[in-house]
């Protein structure tokens, strides 16, 4: 439990309007969230479908503010892991490097110096300078990836993205996003794959209906959890 | 983090520009065609057909749509930028002021552009430059402003209401005509032309007139109404944006 607090969430909840039109019908995405993220942690966040994980990690990486409780935020960087953000089809690669980069909360200077690298590991040789509507999806995709890798933020949030393209890709783009983890950043992992969350998380968040319900060392929570699991099947 | 955003805004805006050459097949020259077009249309209803144009209709009027299209595409592009890039506000966090400012600046570096060749056809038309083109410059502050801000309080509003956006082509084209764009405010007769002479658009665009075609400094006290009333409408639209922001990354796709 050392580690400054970076982010610190208290009885937060989150609420949408059910449809755009007139009459107000508010459903709440997250209910009633604790989480405390210190820095060095890595944190996995566990729940089934609908539980609220996504617009959880939005609210950490300040693209949705809470409705109600409280939210404290040091003064750090939180970036959503996001692929392609921004863009643009007429667009070379390398522009689009670096416009997806600033958008990811790069300095331009430092997509510049990482464009050469991103260049590489993208292996799209020539096509780097090629308007992007030219690209195969997986071409895209593994453009996307490579910029997204160079993006360092205090607190790294990740949704689901940990390996695009075809197998070979797959596989490399999986290997830089597990050495990302492992260089003692501070990660948020949101996964469907408990096999993922033991793999790369010390530290667990289990949110079931929009509520926190229990977080804590990895093997305690995992533990509690399919206990739950198998008190929600039915008997035999 | 405020320098990482004036990065963002003009490396978009440069690809904005960029994207907009590729996309068509003539490209930069579409810049020029479109409010070329436009005027002809105006000429030959209001000078040939109705014979209502006067002297030095046409110069007055390319200067008029030219600076029109300008102010108008401010207020639409910048007006729809939150809008077509919600995608992206649902994904990073990001200022949703940042958008209409893209937009507007790219459609600002057009706007040069075809400035220049605006000023070259009035050259070879026997308006010489003078002076009082100095004024420009304050006038041009005072329209991006009032374009801006008009710009930014429909931004604000059409992602929460994006049905609004059949009804601005509407109320735009309604303001062009009651703003002396494609006829000239001494043209018309009075009590109507003090009641038009209110509108700050019409103001600037006599002002425009003035510089261009007859060398005469602005009027300083009406170019500085307008401008005061331009500044408190940008800040208007900023704050409303603001006040929204939180709401836009919860919109359905």
């Amino acid at each position: 439990m050392n580690g400054e607090v970076l982010v610190e969430l208290r009885n937060v909840g989150v609420a949408f309007s059910a449809k755009r039109s007139v009459g107000d019908s508010r459903f709440w995405a997250l209910e009633d969230v604790d989480l405390t993220l210190r820095r060095g942690q890595r944190l996995g966040v566990i729940g089934r479908n609908g539980a609220g994980k996504s617009t959880l990690l939005r609210v950490i990486a300040g693209i949705l503010a809470p409705d109600r409780g409280h939210m404290k935020r040091g003064p750090v960087s939180c970036q959503l892991l996001s692929l392609a953000l921004g863009f643009v089809p007429h667009l070379s690669g390398r522009d689009n490097a670096v416009l997806s980069g600033l958008m990811l909360g790069l300095r331009r200077r430092e997509i510049v110096a990482r464009l050469a690298a991103i260049h590489e590991f993208s292996e799209l040789g020539d096509f780097f300078e090629q308007p992007i509507q030219t690209y195969s999806s997986g071409m895209m995709m593994r453009l996307a990836f490579s910029v997204a890798i160079q993006v360092e933020p205090d607190v790294l949030l990740i949704d689901e993205v940990l390996a695009v393209g075809d197998a070979e890709f797959q596989q490399k783009s999986g290997a830089a996003l597990r050495a990302r983890m492992g260089e003692g950043h501070t990660v948020v992992l949101v996964s469907h794959s408990e096999a993922q969350i033991a793999a790369l998380c010390d530290r667990v968040l289990w949110v079931e209906h929009g509520r926190s319900v229990m977080e804590g060392d990895r093997d305690e929570v995992f533990a509690a959890y399919h206990r739950d699991l198998h008190l929600a099947a039915p008997a035999p | 983090m405020r320098q990482h955003l004036i990065e963002l805004v003009f490396f978009s805006t440069y690809a904005e520009l960029r994207a907009e050459r590729a996309r068509s097949y003539l490209g930069l020259a579409w810049w020029i065609l479109d409010p070329a077009m436009q005027m002809a249309v105006w000429w030959l209803l209001i000078d040939v057909i109705l014979g209502a144009g006067g002297p030095g209709y046409l110069p007055s009027l390319l200067i008029g749509v030219t600076l029109w299209q300008w102010m108008k595409s401010c207020m639409t592009h910048g007006g729809y930028a939150i809008w077509s890039n919600l995608n992206l506000v649902r994904q990073v966090a990001l200022p949703p002021l940042v958008f209409p400012i893209v937009a507007m600046l790219s459609d600002t570096v057009k706007f040069f552009y075809i400035l220049v060749v605006l000023v070259v056809i009035l050259w070879f038309s026997g308006y010489p430059p003078s002076a009082a083109y100095l004024g420009l410059l304050p006038l041009f502050v005072a329209m991006l402003l009032f374009s801006a801000g008009v710009g930014f309080v429909i931004a604000a509003l059409v992602p929460l209401l994006p049905d609004l956006r059949f009804v601005i082509e509407q109320v735009l084209n309604v303001v062009m005509y009651v703003s002396g764009v494609v006829f000239m405010l001494s043209n018309v007769k009075s009590p109507l032309r003090e009641l038009l002479s209110l509108n700050p658009i019409a103001v600037m665009m006599d002002a425009a007139r003035g510089i261009l075609m007859r060398g005469e400094f602005p009027n300083w006290i009406g170019l500085g109404k307008a401008s005061l009333i331009a500044f408190a409408i940008c800040a208007f639209g900023v704050w409303f944006i603001a006040r929204l922001a939180p709401r836009y990354p919860k919109l359905a796709a």
